[in-house]
């Protein structure tokens, strides 16, 4: 059954390779291969537009990505079902709540800046790390204490296993653990979730990938420091992660020439930028 | 005494027979209002909340649709992308899976209600099929990868998701089909094997075309479920398109146009993604029409049929 | 009865045509409608053994994950502890099963009695114009994906009941299943709706006959007649509300509590599972944990079929 399926796919192929090197004929590339990639939500937004800029390079290249969540990267790539996983985090080391995937090589592709936001209602405009750590454990329960109005604090979670909730828990709490129950407590399952929902709550507090704050919510200066590009870069903003690709072993041959093309200055400095992730270079020595 | 009898018998049929029936129909007739003032009542609200929400999904939406918006390549930078290929996919996958299901759908039906022996096991069959429907689909989704990217290795493709949408959508439609099948007037069955016919020729001259109106709305269901499902494409199709229209390659990632609307609203970074979704959901609203329209022509056509 | 036979004789004409107009002698034709007939049988019982199969393959996939639970947690844990922490060990399942449970049982109160009513609207007392629109539009809203009503009970039934209640946070029990009742109305009106229209008119018509009105007419005759019919439409309805994910986590606020207040952010079997399926590590405990969860759920669906269609026997014993 799964031979006469792999032929059936082998057929299916060259069929579509006839058909595609008839209207891609001028195209110089000559990379061939097909890459499945699958992981991080977050990081999907530069992985689409990364995979239709290479497949204009290389017309013969077969790109298909899904994502999940970011522990999904690692793992599909350790099952065989993925040549590419996507994490927001380092899978090559331990994190908190995840054990390192060995094996496996980190290919840093960006750099994504959280940050804590909250309703635009909020009096508060700036928290200290100890402040985070009391809302997000459930510590302190009402903006009063924080200097704000006397209302009860809704928090809002992103659900365990999301990249964006490790950056934030190991660099903006230290780790700390974030509570898990309350009658103002909720977890959503995505960015989009959480911009909807801090729009829409008053008295919520919550975090977000930098690229996802509107005006409609307002975003936290960390210990006096706002989340800000410019911050980040000269080094005061620290809630800031890696986003990664994970390959088994030095990719090789699509494979490495797509991860190349992220990591090249031309898709750094261009469409990431647009995308408003911060080009690996500029951070280097921040490390 | 006869005569008194019989007189105040009849006096009181004559005084109490129109009271008492009055009477009757009197509390019957005043039900009947009120239980007509009530159904038309929650219909009227039932139609009102209807218009609200479709006016809420659409009025954001449908005004700003443009034809460049339905065929042109997605955007992930700059404002203006469409939703093209996911929409050429949508409808792709949907006859795929549909080309599945409905003939093994509505032939496991028509098993279960005529040929399946009334057993305790085709009842637990019967029982589990119906408790399928209730698994929810990001383990159709699941049984899709083990399936597909695991046991065949062909990756994220279109096939793959066609095939775990139909898995997705069996269930329903062979319940749908026994039940309309079942449903048909027992006389109607008798009368065609009286008249010599054979079982196949009852089945598809009498109990499929009585049948019709419940295997469309059957069909219906599940076409417009199919079509705005997003967890199992997610996982078996991916989240990408092959980044052309008009791309037949069953082997080619299949992301449709539920499933753009999910990556839009949660993920995506691009400026105008609010009213990407707002547009999408539009278009699906009008395709999920016209679904429920092109599956109602062979109704009508049976009307005619039969009236004339 | 005038009505039956119009459509009966129609059938058995069409029956005499085909036979009239097939061609060669009869034994042919007797050879060819008995291997028909049999191809057909065959054909049938092949799609209804590949729908088992499917069936049993996905019953197959989640209990041979799921038992897997059992390695490291205890049943009694698992089923009666509501301590769900999967980061420090506790596997209690039991606040999601209730969660469900009283998410289905809370979606039906509200969703059966309106989508009947609705059906018997569309069937019996709406004009022929206003039918042939409403059905369709009904169809309609079965298609729009659960994220887009996942997103307007975020967006518009959320702050409404938080106006409506002052609480912070109006997540809970409620929001989802008014959400749910949303989803699941159109099917079950549309198919009870179908089961209603299906009572041949004879029935009606001797009860009219009879001296009824429309009231008893149709819940003496009508309802009692396609209660086989509405009660599918409902294990319909129910079967989805209970395994509905996408919208249901959007407003259910999704944490590991039980639900004492409709208003008090809690979970559900599907929320928990769709949100951290894809969060864990496929080798874990808490994985296998999730797919049992899922198993636990056709369990569940079950045996709420189950108990509908005793009550629906009950009801028609009495």
């Amino acid at each position: 059954m799964r031979k006469w399926f792999k032929s059936l796919t082998a057929v299916a192929l060259a069929l579509s390779l006839i058909g595609g090197a008839t209207s891609a004929a001028s195209a110089a590339s000559t990379l061939k291969g097909s890459i499945v990639i699958n992981g991080s939500s977050a990081l999907l937004p530069l992985t689409l537009q990364a995979s239709s800029e290479f497949k204009k390079l290389n017309p013969k290249v077969k790109i298909s990505a899904s994502a999940a969540g970011s522990i999904t990267g690692p793992q599909a790539v350790r099952k065989g079902i993925a040549d590419i996983g996507a994490v927001d985090w380092d899978a090559s080391i331990d994190v908190p709540g995840f054990k390192k995937f060995d094996g496996q090589v980190a290919n840093p592709v960006a750099v994504t800046v959280f940050a804590a936001i909250v309703h635009k209602d909020v009096k508060v405009n700036s928290l200290t790390t100890k402040q985070l750590q009391d809302i997000f454990s459930g510590k302190i329960t009402n903006w009063k204490d924080v200097g704000g109005a006397d209302e009860d604090i809704v928090v809002v979670n992103r659900k365990f296993g999301s990249g964006t909730r490790v950056n934030f828990q190991m660099k903006a709490l230290s780790g700390t653990e974030f509570m898990s129950k309350g009658d103002n407590y909720k977890e959503v399952g995505s960015s989009g979730d959480m911009k909807t929902t801090i729009e829409t709550t008053p008295n919520s507090i919550g975090y977000i990938d930098l690229p996802y704050v509107t005006t409609k919510m307002k975003a936290l200066s960390i210990n006096g420091v706002a989340p800000t590009e410019k911050n980040v870069l000269n080094g005061t903003y620290k809630v800031w992660g890696i986003g990664y690709f994970m390959t088994k072993g030095k990719p090789t041959g699509a494979t490495k020439a797509f991860i190349e093309y992220i990591q090249s200055n031309t898709f750094q400095n261009g469409s990431l930028k647009k995308l408003k992730f911060i080009p690996l270079a500029s951070v280097k020595n921040l490390k | 005494m006869n005569g008194s009898m019989n007189g105040s018998t009849n006096e009181a049929l004559r005084s109490e027979a129109p009271y008492s029936f009055g009477k009757r129909n009197g509390s019957s007739a005043v039900f009947d209002k009120i239980f007509t003032a009530v159904v038309w009542g929650i219909g009227i609200l039932v139609i009102l909340f209807i218009c609200g929400l479709l006016f809420m999904l659409l009025k954001n939406g449908l005004p700003k649709l443009t034809w460049s918006f339905l065929y042109s390549i997605p955007s992930e930078i700059e404002e203006g992308g469409g939703i093209g290929p996911a929409l050429f996919n949508s409808f792709y996958l949907l006859a795929i899976s549909l080309v599945i299901s409905i003939p093994i759908g509505l032939a496991a039906g028509i098993y279960l209600a005529e040929f399946a022996p009334d057993n305790k096991l085709i009842g637990f069959v019967r029982i589990c099929v119906e408790g399928l429907s209730s698994v929810p689909s990001i383990i159709f989704g699941l049984f899709g990868i083990a399936l597909f990217v695991e046991m065949f290795q062909i990756g994220l493709t279109i096939l793959g998701g066609a095939i775990s949408l139909a898995f997705l959508n069996l269930p329903m439609l062979t319940r749908i089909t026994e039940e309309s099948i079942r449903s048909v007037p027992v006389e109607m069955k008798n009368a065609s094997f009286a008249l010599g016919s054979t079982h196949l020729q009852t089945i598809r001259k009498v109990l499929v075309p009585v049948a019709l109106s419940g295997l469309v709305t059957g069909i219906c269901l599940t076409a417009g479920r199919a079509f705005g499902e997003s967890a199992v494409i997610i996982l078996t199709a991916g989240v990408t398109t092959s980044g052309v229209m008009w791309d037949f390659n069953l082997f080619s990632p299949g992301e449709t146009l539920a499933v753009h609307l999910w990556y839009v609203q949660s993920e995506a970074i691009v400026p105008d993604a609010g009213e990407i979704a707002q547009k999408a959901t539009s278009v699906l609203i009008f395709i999920v029409l016209l679904i429920n329209l092109v599956f109602r022509v062979p109704l009508w056509l049976n009307a005619r049929k039969t009236r004339s | 009865m005038i009505e039956m036979n119009s459509t009966a004789q129609n059938a058995p004409a069409e029956l005499g045509n085909s036979i009239r107009t097939g061609s060669g002698p009869s034994f042919d034709r007797r050879t060819r409608l008995r291997w028909a007939n049999s191809a057909f049988r065959i054909a049938c019982i092949a799609a209804a053994g590949f729908v088992c199969l499917v069936l049993f393959g996905i019953l197959f996939l989640m209990f041979r994950t799921g038992i897997l639970t059992f390695q490291e947690v205890g049943f009694a844990e698992f089923f009666f502890s509501t301590d769900w922490d999967p980061e420090n060990g506790h596997y209690g399942a039991l606040l999601f099963i209730y969660g469900t449970i009283a998410l289905t049982a809370l979606t039906l109160i509200i969703s059966v009695p309106f989508s009947v009513l609705i059906a018997v609207f569309l069937a019996e007392m709406t004009p022929k114009w206003l039918r042939n629109t409403l059905r369709p539009v009904l169809d309609l809203l079965v298609g729009i994906p659960s994220v887009v009503y996942g997103y307007l009970g975020l967006t518009v039934l959320i702050p409404w009941l938080r106006d409506l209640t002052g609480k912070p946070l109006a997540d809970g029990l409620l929001a989802a299943a008014i959400v749910l009742t949303i989803m699941v109305l159109p099917t079950i009106s549309r198919v009870s709706d179908d089961a209603i229209t299906a009572v041949p008119k004879k029935y009606r018509d001797a009860s009219y006959a009879l001296g009824s009105n429309r009231f008893q007419t149709i819940f003496r005759v009508v309802l009692p007649a396609s209660s086989r019919g509405i009660v599918y439409a409902v294990i319909l309805g129910m079967a989805r509300a209970i395994g509905e994910t996408m919208a249901v986590v959007m407003v259910i606020g999704n944490t590991a509590q039980i639900a004492d207040s409709l208003f008090k952010p809690t979970a559900v079997l599907t929320s928990n599972i769709v949100m951290q399926i894809s969060s864990v590590e496929f080798d874990s405990t808490w994985n296998y944990a999730l797919y049992m969860m899922g198993f636990l759920l056709l369990v569940i669906s079950l045996l709420m079929i189950v108990a509908v269609r005793f009550l629906q026997k009950k009801g028609a014993s009495e």
